[in-house]
């Protein structure tokens, strides 16, 4: 009995601070509802810190053709994405046209982009720590230039 | 197997239970605490300066357009784009591009020079004004005849025009111009109306546009 008490004292633990870390890093979330017959929806929240983790079981050689690919505006997005950490809330861009509204901000420390237009909606949102590794994890993988 | 371990077992899991339903919960807290703390006012800290740049179209759909954009952010990413024309900050402009003027001795000239109004055109299609005045280049058309009957207003301050052209020859230097307009006062730099739409760019240290 004790044994199981020790078992189960050490698998709460790892599941506290498994639980304290996902949810630490904020969650991703996507959200897509098409409107017509048959569209789909979709609707996902993914823990962020899987997003690095998941990368390094990535092969490399998908990382580098992205990455050589991306090479120019790898730096941007850097300066973009620890930029905009250190801002308030902000709206950068907001685009209405009749029934279509598209908007990109930054919210609670995520990156948001809603698009509403009759045909369907497509909210995402994703922590920018979370955008700022994927963009350092790919810059590491860039063949030399 | 004693009484105290058999007590033990059901309290250890008790409260593994309870931390495991606190601690997550407690850090998203201090998350959504954290994240939000910058985030409770309009008007940014440290005198933080935005460029605003505002477009709506009257006809049809009504189309707005709206851009807010941090000053020091686009100075700081600005720099790290290098494509096409654009480089280190500085974009290059070829001479083509501006009909074989050379926009810089235009530029260097009026900067020398002192202020007044250097083009006046009064005509029956258009209205031209150029001018200096109070270290800042006005440039004001008015086309009264074409299908929109558009109104152009330029307000640019002297010195972010020397940071514009501080670059070497045929470039612009943007990203000293942004840092010469960081330390300017709220001001309109563009205004463009006609009949179906509205342009406005301005400066000031509000977060969101009017």
């Amino acid at each position: 009995m004790m044994l199981l008490a020790k078992a189960a004292l050490g698998l709460g633990g790892t599941l506290v601070l498994a639980g304290a870390y996902t949810f630490r890093e904020g969650v991703i979330r996507v959200d897509v509802d098409e409107f017509r017959t048959g569209g789909s929806h979709i609707h996902m929240w993914v823990p962020a810190a899987m997003v690095p983790m998941a990368m390094h079981f990535v092969p490399k050689h998908h990382f580098r053709e992205a990455a050589g690919q991306a090479r120019e505006f790898l730096p941007a997005a850097h300066a973009l994405f620890k930029g905009m950490k250190k801002l308030p809330d902000t709206d950068f861009v907001e685009i209405k046209d009749g029934d279509q509204h598209a908007r990109i901000r930054t919210h609670d420390g995520k990156l948001q982009i809603d698009v509403e237009d009759p045909d369907g909606n497509v909210h995402l949102q994703v922590p920018l720590s979370t955008l700022d590794d994927v963009v350092d994890q790919i810059e590491e993988s860039a063949p030399p230039a | 197997m004693s009484h105290v371990n058999r007590a033990l077992i059901p309290k250890s899991l008790l409260s593994t239970g309870f931390a495991l339903l606190l601690l997550p919960a407690g850090a998203l807290a201090q998350t959504a605490a954290k994240a939000s703390q910058p985030a409770s006012s309009a008007t940014s800290e440290k005198g933080e300066r935005w460029l605003h740049v505002r477009v709506i179209c009257t006809q049809g759909k009504r189309e707005t357009v709206r851009v807010n954009m941090p000053l020091e952010l686009a100075e700081k990413v600005l720099p790290a784009v290098n494509h096409d024309r654009l480089h280190n900050g500085k974009v290059r402009i070829d001479s083509s591009d501006v009909n074989d003027v050379d926009l810089r001795a235009v530029m260097d000239a009026i900067r020398t020079a002192k202020e007044g109004e250097y083009v006046t055109v009064q005509g029956d299609d258009n209205d031209v004004r150029v001018a200096k005045e109070g270290n800042h280049l006005i440039i004001h058309v008015v086309d009264k005849n074409g299908p929109k009957k558009s109104h152009v207003e330029v307000k640019m301050p002297m010195k972010v025009v020397e940071a514009l052209l501080s670059a070497g020859k045929d470039e612009l230097d943007l990203v000293a111009a942004l840092h010469v307009l960081e330390a300017q006062g709220d001001t309109e730099l563009v205004s463009v109306k006609d009949s179906e739409n509205t342009v406005k760019v301005w400066l000031d240290s509000n977060s969101v546009a009017e």
